[in-house]
């Protein structure tokens, strides 16, 4: 799946300028980068919130699927909510037990914690069939017990359903955990791509080393 | 003072015919120009709120400016377009219910219209965002929206209503506060008090405190329930 050359400035600052990238079906893949880095920008632009300098730029022909960094909980229940984007009730009960909302699932869903809400939204988008799923930041409200099943989670939307996942996020642990390529973005510039293993064993850029020494990896 | 009091319960406990007929001239001013600014105002407001675009602005200031408008200004204006020098003279609405109702509308609808756009314009963008996430369409989108939006529509209801009921600049001057026609209870007030009538005056009042009452104790269970 190809994803055009994009640019996204704002008040005459460039925020992104990717040259064309590719993204595997069936595959993660993350992307990295410091606050600022153009990592939302990125995921808005391709989710259609956002458009990008160029007006005849066309975001790829498939299906969407996006969640923001702050999701809204619908006034409504939480197992409601997970409906609104499918009436599959098998699998509505294992997205709502899988992540631990099971008793939480009567409750109105504007009561949820920001993580609980987190949960409830990536429940609620992989109720949805679709062909690429952008993801931003969905796990970061979330404990670890948490993060550790909503990571299954999307594995496994990712493989069953040979969708492509981009998965924005700060933690380059769970890019190691879920990624198959990792983009490290730097001031909206694609400044590294490969393996997170490659990344971590030898980045080509200083940019790189030291995000990641700040991470302590 | 204490006898005036008295007197005036007595009145309603009697149901005074007189007492009677301008309760129902101001209930059916006040409903009907509430309903009727509801009705233009919350699709107005929701656009308003929900929309991005050139002049958006620009209207926001227009009807923030109007939500504070001087009713005795409205019923100035209204009185200049209809009395005998007036350009809609021909019309003979003046001193009429119908005058009152049109007045109200017009003083109400930017409140409807203003509550609702702050409302919505806080909670769209997230609410866009998710729900173009979600690859859902505009009318679903739409849906979602009204949704959100049935405690706030009910609470500027009873704000349009409050407002219209205890109003009194517009409707004296556009209807007169003719005696069995066009009289309400803010307009009596004045006029029986104006002439030495405490009775009827301290009637209306505690009818009219006690319907205010009512609305406040309704709006607070209301605003509980959306906070919960």
């Amino acid at each position: 799946m190809k994803i055009l050359p994009l640019k996204k400035t704002y008040a005459g600052k460039t925020v992104l300028d990717l040259p064309e990238i590719e993204l595997g079906t069936g595959r993660v893949t993350a992307v990295i980068g410091a606050n600022g880095s153009g990592k939302s920008t990125l995921a808005k632009l391709l989710a259609g919130i956002e458009r990008p300098d160029e007006r005849s730029w066309k975001a790829p022909a498939v299906r969407i699927g996006y969640m923001p960094q702050k999701s809204y909980a619908f006034r409504m229940s939480t197992a409601r909510n997970v409906a609104l984007n499918g009436d599959d009730a098998q699998r509505r009960q294992h997205l709502l037990k899988v992540l631990q909302l099971e008793p939480l699932a009567r409750q109105r869903a504007k009561k949820l914690s920001g993580g609980e809400t987190a949960k409830m939204a990536l429940a609620r988008l992989l109720m949805g069939r679709y062909e690429l799923l952008i993801l931003d930041e969905p796990t970061a409200a979330m404990d670890m017990e948490s993060t550790f099943a909503a990571e299954g989670l999307i594995a496994g939307y990712c493989k069953e359903t040979g969708c492509a996942v981009l998965l924005i996020t700060h933690s380059i642990r769970q890019a190691q955990r879920l990624a198959d390529e990792v983009l490290f973005l730097h001031r909206g510039e694609l400044a590294e791509r490969g393996s997170a293993a490659q990344l971590l064993a030898a980045p080509a850029r200083e940019e790189t080393k030291s995000f990641l020494e700040f991470y302590g990896m | 003072m204490g006898s005036s009091i008295q007197k005036a319960i007595a009145l309603i406990l009697s149901a005074d015919r007189e007492l009677l007929n301008i309760l129902g001239t101001t209930a059916r001013v006040s409903l009907t120009s509430s309903v009727i600014a509801l009705l233009i105002g919350v699709p107005v407001g929701i656009w308003l709120g929900a929309c991005r675009f050139r002049g958006r602005g620009a209207l926001v200031v227009v009807n923030r400016t109007l939500m504070g408008m001087p009713p005795v200004v409205c019923g100035l204006l209204f009185y200049m377009l209809f009395s005998g020098v007036g350009p809609f003279r021909h019309l003979k609405l003046l001193f009429t219910v119908k005058l009152m109702i049109v007045a109200q509308v017009v003083l109400i609808t930017p409140i409807v219209v203003g509550n609702m756009e702050t409302y919505v314009s806080d909670i769209a963008p997230a609410m866009r965002e998710t729900a173009k996430g979600l690859g859902f369409g505009l009318g679903k989108r739409f849906l979602l929206l009204l949704n959100e939006c049935v405690y706030p529509i009910f609470s500027v209801y009873l704000l349009a209503f409050a407002r219209a009921i205890a109003e009194v600049g517009a409707v004296s001057m556009v209807g007169g506060a003719i005696a069995w026609k066009t009289n309400v209870m803010t307009t009596a007030i004045m006029q029986y008090t104006n002439r030495g009538n405490f009775t009827l005056g301290i009637a209306l009042g505690l009818i009219l405190m006690t319907l205010s009452l009512i609305v406040n104790v309704v709006l607070s269970l209301m605003q509980r329930r959306m906070s919960r």
